[in-house]
C-alpha cells in the first residue's frame, strides 16, 4: 500500500499577471491504508488540492507522491459520467489494459459496487443520483489504484442515499485497504468516515490530526467556527 | 409531440414538408417542362398558360423555378457539409494535436475568421473556377473559419465538464476523449448552427449564381434564374420575382428548422424571477393548501397536499427528491409551469420567494439594486428614484455592507451567500406575509449557511411574515423552523414540531431518515442505517401505504390500505397505521389498536 504525501505544494491558477495562489504550500501525509478527512468552506482549495493530486492542474512548486496511480471520485455524478456512454463500457474504459476478461472485471466492478449486471447496458440517465456514484466509484476503482480522492462525493446525494454510499466507502476502504483523501465541507460525515482529519483555510492546512482530538479539542479558531456553524438537531 | 402544440414546431414541420417536397418532387413534376422551348412563346409575360411568363426560350419560368429547387438546394447542403466536415477537424485538430500545432491552428483560424465570408468565397470561387460544385467547395470552405471556431468554443466548454476530467485521470488518449467523449457532445448546437447555415448558404450560392461565378447554362439554379429574370425585368418583372420568392421561402424554411432544433435542444431556457404574487389576502392565515395535487400528464409528483401555515410561523417542509416537497413549494408560489396541472386550493398572502440558486434566479444582465428596485416599481407603483433608495435600504436589513455599493454591481460579481442576501431582501421590498424558501443554503458554506438561516428568522420576526422553508436536511430545517412536514411520495406523512423530531418521530419514514444522517456524536463503528429500496416514482400506482415496501413495521393492511391523515390532539399528525409511540410529545389518535410490535423500524445494511 501506499501513503499520500504533499511536500510544499504550491498550485497557481491564472495566467500571467491575473494568476492567484490557491494552494500555499501544503504539506499533508495520508498514511497508507488509512482515510484523512479534508475539510475547509469553498473556495478554500480543497478542491484544487485534488486535481493536483491526479495530475489535472500543475503544481507551481513541491511535490506529489504517488506520482501515479491515484483516482479521484468526483462530486457531482450527473456530470463525471459522459452521457453517451453506457454504464458498462464507462467502466470498461478504465479497466486497465492487460487485463483479458473485461466483461468479467466490468461485472465484478459493478458488484462490488452493489449494481446489477443489467446497469451495463444502461445509460447514466437511467440511473439514479447513487447509483450513478456507484457507477463512478466503480470506475475510479477500475483502474486498481492505490490511492482514492473523494471529492465531496455525497454532496450533491439525498440523505438516505449519501449513507448508503458512505458505508460503501468504509466497507471498501476496508476491504482493500485502500488509502483515501475524503474530502467535504461536512462534518459530521468526515467525521464518519475518517481516521484522521485535515481543516485547510485559504490555500493552508491550518489543522490537523486524529479525528476525535481534532473535532473534540479544536486548538485553530478557524477550525472551532466551522464546528460551530454544523446545524444540529435539537 | 409537444413541438406540434408550439408554433414555431408547426412552421418548422410545414418548412421541412415544404423543403422535401420541392427537393423530391420539382425536377420530377417539372423537369419535363422547364427545358420544353416553345418557339411560339419567347419571353412572354404572365398569362393563364405561363403564370409567371417564359423566358428568351419560351420555357415556362414557374416550372423552371420548381425544377431548380433540387440543385439549389443541394448545392446549398453540399456547400454546408463542406462547411462543417472543413470545420470540425479544424476546430476539433487542437485538441489532439500537441501544444505547438495547436496554437499555430488555432492562430490560422482566429485570422481567417475575421475576414468576410462572403468575400472569401467570391475569390474562392474565381480561383476553383465557374461550375455549380467548385461554388458549392468556394462557399462551404469560407464558412470553415466559422465552424472551426464554433467547433473549439463548443469543445472548450465540454473539455471543462467533468466527465472529461475523469476521463483523463483514467489516461483516456487524446483521440478517444475526441471522438468518444468531446464530438458526441457537442453535436446539438452544432447541427442547429449547420441548419442555420444552410440557409446562409442557399443565399451565398444564389448571389455566385447571379454573378456569373455558380452554375453555368445550361444547367441552372435559382440564381441564375435571377440574373436571367432581371435581365427582361421590364418586360416581365414575374421572370425576376419568382426565382426571388423561391430563396427567401427556402432560406427563410432552414432559418425556421434550425430555430425549432435550437428550441428542442436547448431545452426551456427561461429564468425564474422571483415576484410577490398576491394571490387572495387570507385573512387569519399566511397560507392553506387544501388538498393541492400537482400533475404532470400520468404522473402525479402531488397527491392531495394539505396544510395551513399560521402568520409569523417557521415550518420546514422536508422529504427526498423525488417526494414532491419543490413542486409544493412552486404551486405555492404560483411557479409551476406548463404541462403541470395543479388543482387543490392554495390561499396566500403575498409571498416572496428565494431559490436554491440565485444565480439563475437573479438576471446576470441587470444590476442588482435595479433587479430590487424592479420589483417596488412594477408592484407598488414607486417612482423610480424612491423604488432605488428602498432597495439599498432592504440591502442594508439584510446584513450587506456597503449596500449602495453592492447595489450597483452585477450578480456575478457577488459570492453565493451576498446574492442570496440579495434575494431575500428583494423580497423583503414588499410587504410579505409568506416567504418560500426553497433549498437556500443547499449551494451555500456552512459557515454562511448559518448566516442565511439567521437572517431568514430575522426577516421573519421583523416583517412578521411566515417561512416556509423546503430542505432535504433535517439539521437546517430544525435550526429554523418550530414546525415540520415531512414529506414522502407526494404526500405529508407527518407533521410534529422539531422537539418530537428530536425526541422520536412517530412515522418509521421520518424515523429512518434521522437515522440515515450521521451527525457529530454518531457511532462510528457501527455502519449508518439505510432504507432498503427505492421511493415509487409519481406514475406508479400506489395502493395502501406508499412506504411500504421499505418499512419494517408493514403488514397485510399497510399494503391494501392507505392510511389516513390523522390528527393529533396536541396538533400535529402521522399518516401510519402503526405509529411508533415510544418517546414524548402528544399522544397520537390511532384509528384502532395497538401497535403489535414496538422493534426499532431500522435494519442496519449495507
Ligand atoms: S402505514 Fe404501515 S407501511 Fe406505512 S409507514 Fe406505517 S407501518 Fe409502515
Amino acid at each position: 500500500m501506499t501513503a499520500l504525501e504533499f511536500h510544499g505544494v504550491r498550485v497557481r491558477l491564472g495566467r500571467g499577471r491575473r494568476a492567484v495562489d490557491v494552494v500555499h504550500g501544503v504539506d499533508l501525509t495520508v498514511p497508507a491504508g488509512t482515510v484523512t478527512g479534508l475539510v475547509g468552506t469553498s473556495g478554500c482549495g480543497k478542491s484544487t488540492l485534488a486535481r493536483a493530486a491526479v495530475g489535472l492542474v500543475p503544481l507551481a512548486a513541491g511535490r506529489i507522491a504517488p506520482a501515479g496511480g491515484v483516482q479521484l471520485v468526483f462530486q457531482d455524478p450527473y456530470s463525471s459520467l459522459d452521457p453517451r456512454m453506457t454504464i458498462g463500457a464507462a467502466v470498461a474504459e478504465a479497466v486497465p489494459r492487460r487485463v483479458r476478461d473485461r466483461a468479467g472485471e466490468v461485472r465484478r466492478l459493478l458488484d462490488l459496487v452493489g449494481l446489477e449486471p443489467e446497469h451495463a447496458g444502461r445509460l447514466p440517465r437511467h440511473l439514479s443520483g447513487g447509483q450513478r456514484q456507484r457507477v463512478a466509484i466503480a470506475r475510479a476503482l477500475a483502474a486498481r489504484p492505490g490511492v482514492v480522492i473523494a471529492d465531496e462525493i455525497t454532496s450533491s446525494l439525498d440523505v438516505s442515499v449519501q449513507g448508503m454510499v458512505l458505508n460503501l466507502i468504509r466497507e471498501l476502504q476496508r476491504e482493500l485497504g485502500l488509502t483515501m483523501l475524503f474530502i467535504s465541507h461536512n462534518l459530521a460525515v468526515v467525521r464518519y468516515v475518517s481516521d484522521r482529519v485535515a481543516v485547510m483555510d485559504a490555500g493552508r492546512i491550518v489543522e490537523s490530526g486524529p479525528v476525535d482530538d481534532v473535532l473534540s479539542a479544536p486548538r485553530n479558531p478557524y477550525t472551532r467556527a466551522l464546528l460551530d456553524s454544523v446545524p444540529k438537531l435539537g | 409531440m409537444r413541438g406540434l402544440k408550439n408554433p414555431l414546431g408547426i412552421a418548422a414541420l410545414v418548412s421541412l414538408v415544404f423543403l422535401l417536397f420541392m427537393v423530391v418532387l420539382g425536377p420530377i413534376l417539372w423537369g419535363e417542362e422547364a427545358v420544353r422551348t416553345d418557339t411560339m412563346a419567347l419571353t412572354q409575360g404572365v398569362s393563364a398558360a405561363h403564370p409567371m411568363g417564359t423566358d428568351g426560350l419560351g420555357r415556362d419560368v414557374l416550372a423552371r423555378v420548381m425544377a431548380a429547387s433540387r440543385s439549389s438546394v443541394g448545392l446549398a447542403l453540399l456547400a454546408t457539409a463542406v462547411a462543417v466536415a472543413g470545420g470540425l477537424l479544424l476546430g476539433a485538430l487542437p485538441a489532439v494535436l500537441g501544444r505547438r500545432a495547436a496554437g499555430l491552428l488555432n492562430g490560422f483560424v482566429s485570422l481567417v475568421v475575421a475576414f468576410p465570408g462572403l468575400l472569401i468565397a467570391l475569390v474562392l470561387a474565381v480561383v476553383l473556377g465557374s461550375g455549380g460544385r467548385s461554388a458549392a467547395f468556394a462557399i462551404g470552405l469560407a464558412s470553415v473559419p466559422a465552424f472551426a471556431r464554433l467547433t473549439q468554443t463548443l469543445a472548450a466548454s465540454v473539455a471543462g465538464r467533468d466527465f472529461v476530467a475523469a476521463a483523463r485521470v483514467l489516461g483516456v488518449g487524446r483521440a478517444r476523449m475526441l471522438f468518444r467523449h468531446i464530438l458526441p457532445n457537442i453535436g446539438e448546437p452544432l447541427i442547429v448552427q449547420a441548419t442555420l447555415g444552410a440557409g446562409g448558404a442557399l443565399l451565398a450560392f444564389a448571389a455566385l449564381s447571379f454573378l456569373g461565378l455558380g452554375v453555368q447554362a445550361p444547367d441552372y439554379d435559382w440564381g441564375l434564374l435571377l440574373n436571367e429574370g432581371l435581365n427582361r425585368v421590364y418586360v416581365n418583372p414575374a421572370a425576376a420575382l419568382a426565382p426571388g420568392i423561391a430563396v427567401v421561402l427556402a432560406g427563410l424554411a432552414f432559418n425556421i428548422l434550425g430555430e425549432y432544433a435550437a428550441q428542442v435542444f436547448g431545452g426551456r431556457d427561461t429564468i425564474a424571477r422571483a415576484e410577490g404574487r398576491s394571490a387572495r389576502p387570507v385573512p387569519g392565515d399566511a397560507l392553506i393548501v387544501r388538498d393541492l395535487r400537482v400533475s404532470f400528464g400520468p404522473a402525479v409528483p402531488v397527491k392531495g397536499v394539505s396544510f395551513t401555515v399560521a402568520p409569523g410561523e417557521r415550518v420546514g417542509l422536508v422529504g427526498e427528491s423525488g417526494s414532491g416537497k419543490s413542486l409544493t413549494a412552486l404551486a405555492v408560489a404560483g411557479l409551476v409551469e406548463p404541462p403541470g396541472v395543479v388543482t387543490g386550493t392554495i390561499e396566500a398572502g403575498e409571498t416572496a420567494m428565494v431559490f436554491q440558486d440565485p444565480m439563475t434566479s437573479l438576471n446576470p444582465a441587470l444590476r442588482v439594486g435595479t433587479q430590487i428596485a424592479e420589483v417596488a416599481t412594477t408592484h407598488q407603483r414607486l417612482s423610480r428614484r424612491d423604488a432605488a433608495r428602498r432597495a439599498v435600504a432592504r440591502l442594508a436589513d439584510v446584513h450587506i455592507g456597503a449596500p449602495a455599493r453592492v447595489a450597483g454591481q452585477y450578480p456575478h460579481e457577488l459570492s453565493g451567500g451576498m446574492r442570496q442576501r440579495a434575494m431575500i431582501a428583494m423580497g423583503l421590498m414588499g410587504a410579505p406575509r409568506l416567504i418560500v424558501a426553497d433549498e437556500p443554503t443547499t449551494a451555500l458554506d456552512v459557515t454562511v449557511q448559518k448566516q442565511i438561516l439567521d437572517l431568514l428568522r430575522e426577516a421573519s420576526t421583523t416583517s412578521g411574515a411566515a417561512v416556509l422553508l423546503i430542505s432535504h436536511d433535517l439539521a437546517v430545517v430544525a435550526q429554523l423552523c418550530s414546525r415540520v412536514l415531512v414529506m414522502y411520495a407526494g404526500v405529508i406523512v407527518e407533521d410534529l414540531t422539531t422537539e418530537r423530531l428530536v425526541a422520536g418521530p412517530a412515522h418509521p419514514y421520518t424515523r429512518a431518515l434521522l437515522a440515515s444522517v450521521p451527525d457529530m456524536s454518531a457511532d462510528r463503528s457501527l455502519p449508518l442505517a439505510t432504507i432498503h429500496g427505492r421511493m415509487p416514482s409519481p406514475a406508479e400506482p400506489v395502493t395502501g401505504c406508499p412506504f411500504a415496501p421499505r418499512c419494517p413495521r408493514a403488514d397485510e393492511r399497510c399494503l391494501t390500505a392507505m392510511p389516513p391523515f390523522t390528527s393529533a390532539s396536541g396538533g400535529g399528525g402521522v399518516a401510519c397505521w402503526h405509529p411508533v409511540r415510544e418517546t414524548g410529545g402528544g399522544p397520537v389518535t390511532r384509528p384502532d389498536e395497538e401497535a403489535p410490535d414496538e422493534e426499532d423500524p431500522m435494519r442496519r445494511t449495507r
